[in-house]
């Protein structure tokens, strides 16, 4: 009972915050919104016994992510109340298709059915709960059964990688960057030159 | 221990990503030249080991991964389409200053992911496949990253992309709710006759993932970013979309809709007739109003995504022979169409322009020989390649008794003729305006006479490919 | 060995044709006559291993296509018929070839012209190695186009182009003939492989089928639409306009082409097919009386022409005339036998007609010639050869194999056939009367062209005279060599399977027991004819002017080729124009364009402009097309599965 109405409460609170996120007329309420959206669903793997997830996305996503995007926003000086325009005139049809396909779900989800045995199905690959710890247990699956899965996801996070260095960097010339393999390998024959000066005669 | 001698091209492919990748930090000069002939040798290799793994089906990695003669087949497309394309970028990307040695690591990257789509038999690695190509396919659009048109195509794409493939995980995530399980021979199980009419949620789930496809294949009304894309990236990531992307995805789409919902056809047999119609009747009257030849392709490769989609909505063995053989046939008209708009060059600069290969005939008659064969083709002319493959796929929707969609294919056909010929009228009739730059590069005559000659050549001995088509959509069927 | 012999000319065409431009005149001149020549030696060994080893060779490339229960093939099949082609095609082609190296050295795209020739040569040999109906009519569509190409070669005379048009359209009269008999013979036996139909054909004999309510002999109906289709390709009576006029062509194309080999493709088709033709007694009188007829039609009609091209060019309609005629009586040996020497020494004739046209400076009018023979001896010589050759004067090959047609008419025992003897000997008497009128006009008495030519008559360069001394040999030597196996003793033996003749049909072997008077009587005709051409034109000149001028009907009549041009254009072209015109201006402008393409096109444009205007280019609006679409499969699902 009382986890029933937790699950109602953080999910009604993400799905607020979602459309807030998007509503909100300031960016950096957006983030924070957005940031408000990741602890509830935390809260919702925490529901569901997923301790370790449920840390992960409030490590990751909140301390790394939403603050990137909070630094970000906030350094850019963006006018977003321009990419609004031409909001409100599409509102009417989209509110329309939105709440069709909505009531469309609702008739989907209220009359739901599992196959026969999805049941079984589904819990199979899982290891025991009980028996080892959640980290342990995602562990187990993760380098077993999903190691594929879990190379593939390493393939996309290293084009993601790839990706980002060759859209944003470029070597601009004339920037003076430190390079300390360069530092170490100066000698003083190279900078130093020593000269014996005359008195009175001027270089 | 997973047996990983079936995925033994996606390891190797990808420990070459990264070879490359190594070669290319730590060479100190930026140029591509050395990485995209260790790209084009990686694919080569790939493609060996492919064809040398045979095509019986196995699975590994616990039922994520498949390879059969389907596979096999597709895959080899894939990689024929991506190393052309490799071959083909170099030269434009040097003259435009923007060779950068990571261009062929996405390249190989995108492939295999596509590789990854192909064998995929699980929605998870479906998805995980779909996305490692669509990333790099991201990158690769904004690659010119000075170009403002490539920066948006690159945005707009990854967007709508997004957009997607959230689709996409929706309606997997509905599908899991039901069955409870994402292998798709588990699904295929589960949702085997018996169980009656199948439970909404499993349909709009089956729309969903339809939906998600159909955005990477490009087919209407999730099409829309295709021109916009094809128009703004440079023009040799465009030439490398419309064919292996396209390719792969499609692959993916056979492998989902008659693999785990094989038993389902009858329900989503609708959608796919409604969207290839749509995009037959797009593709053949949204391109005639075009001026500029990529966006022009753009709509003809939506069109032909729409005959693809004929054989699929069919769903029986001939119907996806007619795909196989379609698709086969389509990478080589499009490659060497676009290895003449890549060779569109006056006095050093790129034009895309239609009018601007007037009188080609006059000036380069071997060039326009060649874009006439493949103008042709794509109309579906007889007895060029592209009409039998557009044969294929209609007799097959007749046998299956969608006549209705045949007729309109035919329709939409004759109507694509007009702007397929009007090319070929302003190559021959107009008077030259300008000759483009010689010499076009050996490597680029070389894909256009070889583009050439398989068009003309599978008119005369077209049982090759029939046959391994054949072979391949078997697999799919377990016949 | 066999693949080679007839891909090695494609090759040469390839490369002759595509990169012309690189190797140049001589290297297109060296690759095509290299390449044709070696099929050429190649062609003997097969000859040898295919007749005097008696091994027919079936080899299958790979499969064309394969829908239902029709399979065709790429295939190659050798077997007697096959390999006597094949040597008089790739020799004369060879030939031809060499000759055209010095015919062809003023012109400026040489190697379009080689190539066009080796082009030709492969498709003629697909033609004749073909073992199904399919690529036998691959073979023949690629002739029909080598000899559009060639006739059109110089493409800037409007007269030329003309003709190649006329040639290519009054081919597609035959060729649709053609087209109908393929579709019959699969609608009949199931099949277009040769070997299967003609294991069937005498299962079917009997068969019939019904028709606009009535009923038809099956095979006969198969055979007269071949026919047609060989009618159209060998320009015999009624379809026989295109050839003439194709003489626009250049010299070589006509020895080629229009001589010795593609037009000889329906008298092979037709023996080809004769296990079929043999069941159809209605269709082998068709073909003697269609044969008989245009054998002395177009023998009268040369008599009167003045252009030595066109002179040679009705003869050839005629010799082709007594090659079917000897079918009809089912002589298909005589036939095919008539059809090897011909080839060698109507294309002899042609090539010295070219190395004339050559001295005199591209004249082509008999009567501005003359009294050349003293410069061109050589040319003359061989002139004089062929010339023998065709009338049939004894021991020239022509005499062998033409007396053998007409014993072999006379052998028959029909009417038809008994007709076709005499109608035979008549065109006997007329060409040996042409011949001799040509001779004479060009070579001898005295000279009447300008003395600016007569200063420039000169020998042809021998890299045109020798190919005219090997045809000239060809011509003196063929008949006698070939008698035996072909028509003779070994006849049997050399054929094999190639050739059925049903018993009952036996016009050769009675043609061997002929009486003494029918074996003569060519020769004397002959001689006769050849003695009136000395009389009117060189004894006498005076006289066909005079008879002409009596005559005048007659003459007018033969003049204009017995009007057929004029009546096909009355009956065919004029309406056509005028029926065009009409569904042009009226049916097609009016109506059909107007509601039709020009309104189809005007709705076409004006969805496209819709379409466009779809394209926004904001990414919110491609993001709502893709929810929207979404949102209407899925509401679709949900109405209708309630």
């Amino acid at each position: 009972m009382i986890q029933a109405l937790v699950f109602y409460m953080f999910a009604a609170i993400a799905v607020a915050g979602g459309v807030m996120v998007i509503s909100a007329r300031n960016p950096v309420h957006s983030v924070l919104f957005l940031i408000l959206v990741f602890f509830n669903a935390a809260g919702l793997f925490l529901l569901l016994g997923a301790e370790f997830l449920a840390m992960v996305l409030v490590v990751v996503y909140v301390g790394a992510v939403a603050v990137l995007f909070l630094f970000v926003v906030m350094m850019l000086d963006i006018n977003f109340l321009r990419f609004r325009e031409g909001f409100l005139q599409y509102l009417p049809t989209g509110a329309l298709v939105g709440l069709v396909l909505l009531v469309e779900l609702a008739l989907v989800f209220g009359t739901w059915t599992f196959a026969p045995d999805a049941a079984s199905v589904s819990a199979a690959p899982a290891p025991d709960v009980a028996a080892v710890s959640n980290t342990e247990a995602l562990g187990r699956l993760i380098y077993t059964d999903y190691f594929y899965l879990f190379q593939a996801a390493g393939m996309v996070l290293l084009v993601a990688m790839v990706g980002a260095i060759l859209l944003t960097l470029r070597s601009r010339p004339g920037v003076r960057k430190q390079d300390i393999a360069r530092q170490l390998a100066r000698r003083k024959e190279d900078t130093l030159e020593v000269r014996k000066v005359p008195s009175g005669g001027g270089i | 221990m997973p047996n990983l001698m079936p995925a033994l091209p996606e390891i190797f492919l990808a420990c070459a990503a990264m070879a490359i990748l190594m070669l290319g930090v730590f060479r100190k000069k930026d140029d591509m030249r050395a990485t995209a002939t260790l790209a084009v040798v990686a694919f080569a290799v790939t493609a060996l080991l492919v064809s040398g793994l045979g095509s019986e089906r196995t699975t590994t990695f616990g039922g994520m991964f498949v390879i059969d003669g389907f596979a096999v087949f597709m895959k080899t497309l894939v990689l024929v389409a991506s190393g052309l394309a490799v071959v083909m970028s170099v030269g434009f990307l040097e003259r435009e200053e923007i060779d950068r040695f990571e261009y062929p690591a996405l390249m190989v990257l995108a492939t295999l992911g596509m590789m990854m789509m192909i064998s995929a038999n699980n929605l998870m690695s479906l998805y995980l496949g779909l996305e490692l190509q669509s990333l790099s396919l991201y990158v690769m659009a904004a690659y010119q990253r000075d170009s403002v048109r490539a920066s948006e195509a690159g945005l707009k794409y990854f967007v709508l992309g997004a957009l997607a493939s959230g689709m996409l995980l929706y309606g997997a995530s509905l599908i899991y709710g039901f069955a409870g399980s994402t292998d798709f021979e588990v699904l295929a199980r589960t949702f085997a006759g018996g169980h009656g009419a199948p439970h909404a949620g499993v349909i709009v789930g089956i729309v969903f993932v339809v939906a998600g496809l159909a955005f990477k294949v490009s087919a209407v009304p999730f099409h829309m970013w295709t021109p916009d894309v094809y128009e703004g990236a440079p023009t040799p990531v465009t030439a490398f979309f419309s064919v292996a992307p396209k390719i792969a995805a499609f692959a993916l789409f056979v492998r989902v809709m008659v693999g785990p919902f094989g038993d389902l056809a009858d329900q989503w047999r609708q959608v796919i007739v409604f969207i290839s119609l749509a995009s037959m009747i797009l593709g053949a009257f949204a391109a005639i109003n075009q001026t500029n030849i990529k966006r022009l392709m753009a709509y003809s490769s939506i069109g032909h995504v729409g005959y693809g989609l004929i054989g699929l909505a069919v769903g029986n063995a001939a119907g996806i022979r007619g795909v196989l053989i379609y698709f086969a046939i389509y990478l080589f008209m499009n490659i060497g169409a676009f290895a003449v708009i890549l060779s569109m060059r006056q006095k050093g600069r790129m034009v895309e322009g239609i009018e601007d290969l007037a009188g080609l005939s006059k000036t380069s008659p071997m060039m326009a020989l060649a874009m006439a064969i493949f103008m042709f083709s794509m109309a579906g002319i007889p007895p060029l390649a592209g009409f039998w493959g557009k044969f294929y796929v209609f007799m097959a929707a007749i046998d299956a008794g969608l006549v209705t969609l045949a007729v309109i294919g035919v329709l939409a056909s004759v109507v694509s003729a007009f702007y397929y010929l009007r090319i070929i009228k302003v190559m021959y009739f107009d008077e030259p305006v300008e000759s483009f730059d010689r010499p076009i590069g050996r490597a680029m005559g070389a894909i256009l006479a070889v583009s050439a000659i398989v068009i003309v050549a599978f008119t005369v001995v077209p049982s090759p490919l029939v046959t391994e088509a054949e072979a391949a959509a078997s697999t799919l069927f377990g016949e | 060995m066999y693949v080679a012999a007839v891909f090695l000319p494609l090759i040469g065409a390839i490369v002759a044709g595509l990169f012309g431009r690189w190797i140049g005149d001589r290297g297109a001149q060296v690759v095509t006559c290299g390449l044709v020549g070696l099929s050429a030696i190649l062609s003997i060994p097969i000859f040898l291993a295919v007749v005097i080893g008696g091994q027919p060779q079936s080899i299958e490339l790979f499969t064309w296509m394969q829908s239902g229960s029709l399979d065709a093939s790429w295939a190659l099949k050798f077997d007697t018929l096959t390999a006597v082609m094949l040597i008089v095609v790739t020799w004369v082609s060879f030939m031809v070839h060499v000759y055209s190296i010095g015919y062809m050295h003023h012109d400026h795209s040489i190697p379009r012209f080689q190539s066009y020739l080796s082009l030709f040569t492969f498709f003629m040999l697909m033609l004749v190695t073909a073992d199904n109906l399919i690529q036998l009519f691959f073979g023949w569509e690629g002739v029909g186009l080598a000899s559009y190409l060639l006739i059109g070669f110089w493409y800037e005379k409007p007269s030329a182009n003309a003709a190649a048009i006329k040639a290519f359209i009054v081919n597609r009269v035959g060729d649709f003939g053609f087209a109908l008999g393929i579709f019959g013979a699969f609608f009949l036996f199931d099949s277009v492989v040769f070997d299967a139909i003609f294991a069937a054909a005498p299962d079917k004999a009997a068969e019939t089928v019904v028709f606009f309510g009535t009923e038809w002999h099956a095979i006969t109906i198969i055979c007269l639409l071949l026919f047609v289709g060989a009618m159209g390709k060998s320009a015999q009576l009624g379809l026989h306009t295109w050839l003439p006029d194709a003489m626009e062509g250049p010299t070589p194309v006509s020895a080629l082409i229009h001589a010795a080999t593609m037009v000889t493709a329906g008298v092979f088709m037709v023996a080809r097919m004769s296990p079929l033709f043999e069941y159809s007694d209605t269709a082998l009188t068709v073909v003697t009386l269609v044969g008989a007829f245009t054998a002395i039609f177009a023998a009268t009609v040369g008599c009167v022409q003045n252009d030595i091209k066109r002179i040679i060019a009705y003869s050839t309609c005629s010799q082709l005339g007594y090659m079917f005629f000897a079918i009809g009586v089912s002589a298909y040996q005589a036939a095919i036998f008539h059809l090897m020497t011909h080839a060698f020494f109507k294309a002899l004739l042609f090539l010295g007609a070219g190395s004339v046209i050559h001295a005199m400076s591209d004249e082509q009018d008999i009567r501005r010639m003359g009294g050349i023979w003293r410069h061109i001896k050589l040319t003359w010589a061989l002139m004089w050869i062929g010339s023998l050759a065709l009338a049939g004067i004894p021991f020239f090959a022509g005499y062998f194999s033409k007396d053998m047609i007409l014993e072999a008419a006379w052998g028959a025992h029909t009417p038809v056939g008994t007709l076709a003897f005499w109608l035979g000997i008549g065109a006997a008497f007329l060409t040996a009367f042409y011949s001799w009128r040509l001779l004479i006009l060009t070579f001898h008495g005295q000279p009447r062209a300008d003395e600016h030519v007569m200063a420039h008559v000169h020998e042809s360069p021998p890299v045109m005279t020798v190919p005219l001394i090997v045809l000239a040999i060809g011509a003196i030597f063929a008949g006698f060599v070939g008698y035996e196996s072909f028509v003779g003793h070994g006849m049997q033996e050399f054929w094999g399977n190639s050739i059925l003749v049903l018993k009952g049909h036996d016009a050769i072997e009675n043609a061997h027991h002929a009486p003494f008077w029918v074996k003569t009587l060519p020769v004397f005709v002959a001689l006769a004819g050849i003695a009136m051409a000395y009389l009117f034109y060189m004894f006498a000149p005076a006289l066909p002017k005079m008879l002409a001028a009596r005559f005048q009907g007659a003459y007018q009549f033969l003049l204009n080729k017995w009007y057929f041009d004029e009546l096909y254009d009355f009956l065919f072209v004029k309406p056509a124009f005028v029926l065009g015109q009409g569904f042009w201006k009226t049916g097609d402008g009016a109506l059909i364009d107007g509601l039709g393409p020009d309104g189809v096109a005007a709705a076409s444009r004006d969805i496209a402009r819709r379409m466009s205007w779809l394209q926004s280019g904001y990414v919110y609006h491609y993001a709502f097309a893709m929810i929207i679409g979404v949102a209407a499969f899925v509401t679709w699902y949900m109405f209708n599965m309630g």
